[in-house]
């Protein structure tokens, strides 16, 4: 469904992402891991078109997308949940979902739609009307998910989900995302967590200074070496 | 004459604070300071001038010379600023002062240098008479279309989703766009605002003067702007706030100031403003905006 191909990333003149390759398939929950600073966020960021790629391919259902605009990217069904969850502080839960939704779909469907993940997530229907600044971590968390999911994306990407929670809150967001793909949705999960995103992932890459060092099943990688010693301290 | 004076005053705010709207709505979205803002106000006047030469009826002519106001700050945007889009702050600056030169000197020019009567109907400067108070028609009227504009700005903000979304905007553009709204419709709509407003203020001003000179816009667009630095550099209520700030303060010293000291006006307004900046740098009511690194 994705496919990254020798994707660089610059800035400036520091080179963020040397060389990644990857590919999703349809259905899949790939995890994208490694130490802070590995350029996993930038390859998210490239994939959404927030950040230029120097040079390599992005290509989403057979059409290449390298180089579009984040709305155009947003519009093919490619939806970000990007790091620190970057909710609308001053908006109200029910802006920030209804922004979410605006331009995937007629109005009418938005109002099932967003029904719909008021059911998924029963805190927002609580908080319908306060402002997104006040929620706390986890619930901002809940909403960037729930507005991502509000325009009917058919992959989503999830930056850090876990970070900044509490232990119990990073369950209720995991359970939540394994959900997710059991309902066909298609995900590409970046987490500094390593062995909470191997429980989850069925094939993850791992990044080490903007490169792939280590790729394969997420069962084949928690038994790697390499994984144990540099990532789950065993 | 406190009624005048009070009347006065808010109407002078409300046109400071339909300026100081239009700087702060493409500011808190683009991070520019539109210095050709002023000239947007001037054009409008000379649209105004135009239509009512062409013998259109006063209220067509306002509402052409408005139309041309928003339609030349989405052409502005289109032709000036939108190909710097993502230069540095410095830059878009620059682009607006030449904006504003060479419109101003397209004026000069084109136009006159020197000031033109504008013919405005009579009941404009009439006044209204409650038993000892006389409030002029121009003032009351400036007052009324300040306040539906206001209102009309407020509503389009928090009901539409343009409006909400141009709200998420001044907060964090990146995501609006990730959430599939186009970064040029936010941009030409806050322009399309911005020119609507600077619009209407120009024809609250020239109701007042009766009259268009190619630098019409630059001291109400000053004063715009310093209202919107008190305000709060982006914020919207701060603007409005500003606006009307400056305009009661500027109005209170013009009556109260002995007139041996009267010409320090604006230098006491402006030690004022240096006051409130020592004080609230970020101004009376900061905005809203997602610090990342």
């Amino acid at each position: 469904m994705l496919s990254v191909e020798a994707l660089k990333i610059r800035y400036g003149e520091v080179e963020a992402v040397r060389r990644v390759d990857l590919t999703v398939d349809s259905g899949e929950i790939i995890a994208l891991v490694g130490a802070n600073g590995a350029g996993k966020s930038s390859t998210l960021g490239a994939v959404a078109g927030l950040v230029p790629a120097a040079s390599g391919k992005v290509v989403f259902d057979g059409a290449d997308i390298t180089g579009l605009a984040p709305e155009a990217i947003a519009r093919k069904g490619v939806a970000l949940v990007p790091e620190g969850r970057r909710i609308f502080a001053s908006l109200t839960v029910a802006d920030n979902l209804r922004l979410g939704g605006a331009v995937h779909q007629p109005a009418a469907e938005a109002k099932l739609r967003e029904e719909e993940m008021l059911e998924l997530f029963p805190i927002l229907r609580r908080y319908h009307r306060v402002k997104g600044g006040n929620l706390s971590g986890g619930e901002q968390q809940m909403l960037a998910i729930a507005r991502a999911l509000m325009g009917k994306p058919r992959m989503i990407l999830l930056d850090e989900p876990s970070l900044g929670l509490a232990p119990q809150l990073i369950d209720t967001v995991f359970d939540l995302i394994a959900e997710l793909r059991r309902n066909g949705l298609t995900i590409l999960l970046v987490e500094q967590n390593v062995a909470l995103a191997l429980e989850i992932a069925d094939r993850a890459v791992v990044l080490a200074n903007g490169e792939v060092v280590l790729s394969g099943t997420a069962k084949e990688l928690a038994s790697s070496d390499l994984v144990r010693q540099a990532y789950l301290g065993a | 004459m406190v009624a005048q004076q009070i009347i006065n005053a808010v109407s002078l705010g409300g046109v400071y604070a339909l300026l100081a709207l239009g700087l702060a709505i493409v500011f808190s979205i683009v991070g520019l300071i539109n210095f050709a803002h002023g000239e947007l106000m001037t054009l409008s006047g000379y649209a105004l001038l135009a239509s009512l030469v062409l013998g259109f009826p006063f209220p067509v002519a306002v509402l052409v010379a408005v139309s041309c106001g928003a339609l030349a700050a989405v052409a502005m945007e289109r032709i000036a600023f939108r190909p710097m889009r993502g230069a540095s702050v410095t830059s878009l600056l620059l682009t607006s002062f030449a904006v504003s030169s060479l419109l101003k000197v397209v004026f000069q020019n084109g136009i006159s240098a020197r000031p033109q009567a504008v013919a405005m109907p009579g009941w404009m400067t009439g006044a209204f008479s409650f038993g000892d108070f006389t409030i002029g028609v121009g003032p009351s009227i400036s007052i009324v279309v300040s306040a539906l504009a206001l209102i009309a700005l407020e509503v389009f903000l928090r009901r539409s989703v343009t409006g909400t979304a141009m709200r998420a905007a001044a907060e964090d553009f990146d995501v609006v766009r990730l959430m599939g709204i186009p970064a040029s419709r936010i941009i030409a709509t806050a322009f399309l605002l911005s020119g609507l407003l600077a619009g209407l203020a120009a024809m609250l001003w020239v109701a007042q003067r009766a009259s268009v000179d190619p630098l019409m816009g630059f001291t109400p667009v000053l004063k715009a702007f310093i209202a919107a630095v008190v305000g709060g550099l982006g914020s919207l209520p701060g603007a409005v706030a500003g606006g009307f700030l400056l305009g009661i303060i500027e109005v209170l010293l013009q009556a109260t100031l002995p007139p041996a000291i009267a010409p320090y006006r604006d230098a006491i307004v402006l030690s004022g403003v240096i006051a409130v900046l020592l004080l609230r740098p970020q101004g009376l009511i900061p905005a809203v905006r997602v610090q990342r690194s």
